[in-house]
This record gives C-alpha cells, structure tokens and sequence, in this order.
C-alpha cells in the first residue's frame, strides 16, 4: 500500500504526532508518553509518517529523535496554494474592475454637457 | 475523540466603492465578464445553474458546475463549484460588508478537501480528512521553523 500525505494526516493521532514535532526535535519515549495509546500502536503511526516523508527519526547516542520535514507538508499546501492563486487573481481583478467603473461615471457628473456643475 | 474542524479557505478585501456597485460586480454577468468568468447568463437566484471553463494553467483546464445555494440580496451569495467527470463539491461564498463609502468582501472555499487531490496516486477517501485541519494548524507551525 502505497503511503502518501494526505493519508498520513487523515489520522488525529498522526496529526498530533506531527504537531508535537514540529516545534522541536522529540525523544520517540517522549512522544509515546504524549498519548494513552500503546506504544507499538504510537510505533506503527511514527513508521507511517517515516514512509511518506513526514518526519525523519534520528539516532543520537542511545536515544532516537523524531523531528519533522516541513517540505513534505507542502504537498498539503500547494494544493490549496492553487485555490488561493485562483481567488487572488480573481479579487485583484474585481479591485481593477471596480476602479475602473468608478472613475468613469465619476468624471461624467463632475461637468454636465453644458459645462456647468452639478446643482 | 477529537472533534474535526474543517477550516474553510477564506480571502478578504476591501474595495474603495459603494457595496451595491460591488454587489452588481459580482451578480451582473455583464459586468461579471471583466474581472471573473465570461457566463452566457447569471440570475443571482437559488437553484441557478452555471457552467464555465477554467482552471490553474492553460493546461489545466475544467468544467466547473455552479449552482446557486443562497442569496441576501446585497449581502450574501452562496453556490456550489465542482468539476466535471470528479468526485467531490465545494461552496463558494461572496460576503459583502460596507464599511464607511468602502465594501468589505469575504470569499469563502468551503469543502476543498472533498476533491481528490488530482494525483492518482492519493488513495481515494483518505484525502477528505484532516488537512483542511492540519493547514490551519500544524502547517502554521511548520512554516514558522522554516
């Protein structure tokens, strides 16, 4: 089964795994103590976000570290990157659009056919 | 149990013009065709359907199907915005606010997540939950370390 981001978030404890890490580098003992969930069960989730890229766990000495791969995340954004794309060239243009419709009338009340003011 | 709190995608702006000239802007498909989507017809009524191409680049490129969901005249418009041939629909909404001679606009994307994430490989039904949560939340923290 192939692993992937979106799957990997789909999971509340994963996804508090990965806030937990995201701050600093954390023991795996640390992490585990976080939850009320087994320790094999907190592995199995760990391995997962290790699959897809995640978080990377360190050994350092007799310790293992879990610390986050921000970039990985960026799989999540980008897709909302493009909506975000999509609705700011949309408003931008309606900003020019509504400019444009305001001067325009504007400039026509200033001075009647006449060439006198308004009254 | 963690409850799951979709963020919805939202954008705001605040225009320097009257709310019913914005309110026009966006309902008037004359008016529409300048600045969003050339429409052969808009009505901004419940039930309305519209259709138009577009998409990110000029290689991507969809149908979307639109249909109007809710209207408060000069206040609030609401429609459906899916894609032709995927699974999925989401809701776009335009909130108008006056402020002062200025109009206040707030767009709402809600249900993006509902949309497959245009990569065959994204198992089917995972994609739905959790990262609208995660953006609003994880993600903040992660582009802080950046």
């Amino acid at each position: 089964m192939r692993r992937d981001v979106f799957q990997a978030i789909a999971d509340p404890t994963r996804r508090e795994i990965i806030k937990l890490v995201a701050r600093r580098h954390v023991n795996i003992n640390e992490v585990a103590d976080n939850f009320k969930i087994s320790r094999p069960a907190i592995s199995k989730h760990i391995r997962i976000l290790t699959e897809c890229g995640l978080i990377v766990v360190r050994q350092q000495g007799r310790e293992r570290f879990c610390e986050s791969n921000p970039h990985k995340l960026n799989e999540v954004s980008d897709w909302v990157e493009q909506y975000r794309k999509i609705w700011t060239t949309k408003l931008d243009a309606l900003g020019d659009y509504l400019k444009k419709i305001q001067s325009g009338p504007k400039s026509k009340n200033k001075i009647k056919k006449n060439g006198k003011r308004k009254k | 149990m963690e409850k799951e709190k979709n963020e919805p995608f939202i954008i705001e702006r605040t225009y320097d013009a009257p709310l019913k000239k914005v309110w026009k802007a966006i309902t008037d498909k004359d008016e529409m065709k300048h600045w969003y989507f050339s429409l052969p017809e808009f009505r901004a009524e419940v039930g309305f359907e519209f259709r138009f191409v577009g998409g990110p680049s000029p290689e991507k490129q969809y149908l979307h199907i639109c249909v109007v969901t809710e209207v408060i005249p000069e206040k609030k418009l609401t429609y459906s915005w899916r894609y032709d041939g995927y699974e999925g629909n989401s809701f776009v909404t335009f909130e108008l606010f006056a402020v002062g001679n200025k109009t206040r606009v707030v767009l709402t994307h809600r249900g993006l997540e509902t949309f497959p994430a245009g990569n065959p490989d994204f198992a089917k039904g995972n994609f739905s939950v959790g990262w609208t949560h995660i953006i609003g939340t994880a993600l903040k923290e992660f582009s802080e370390k950046k």
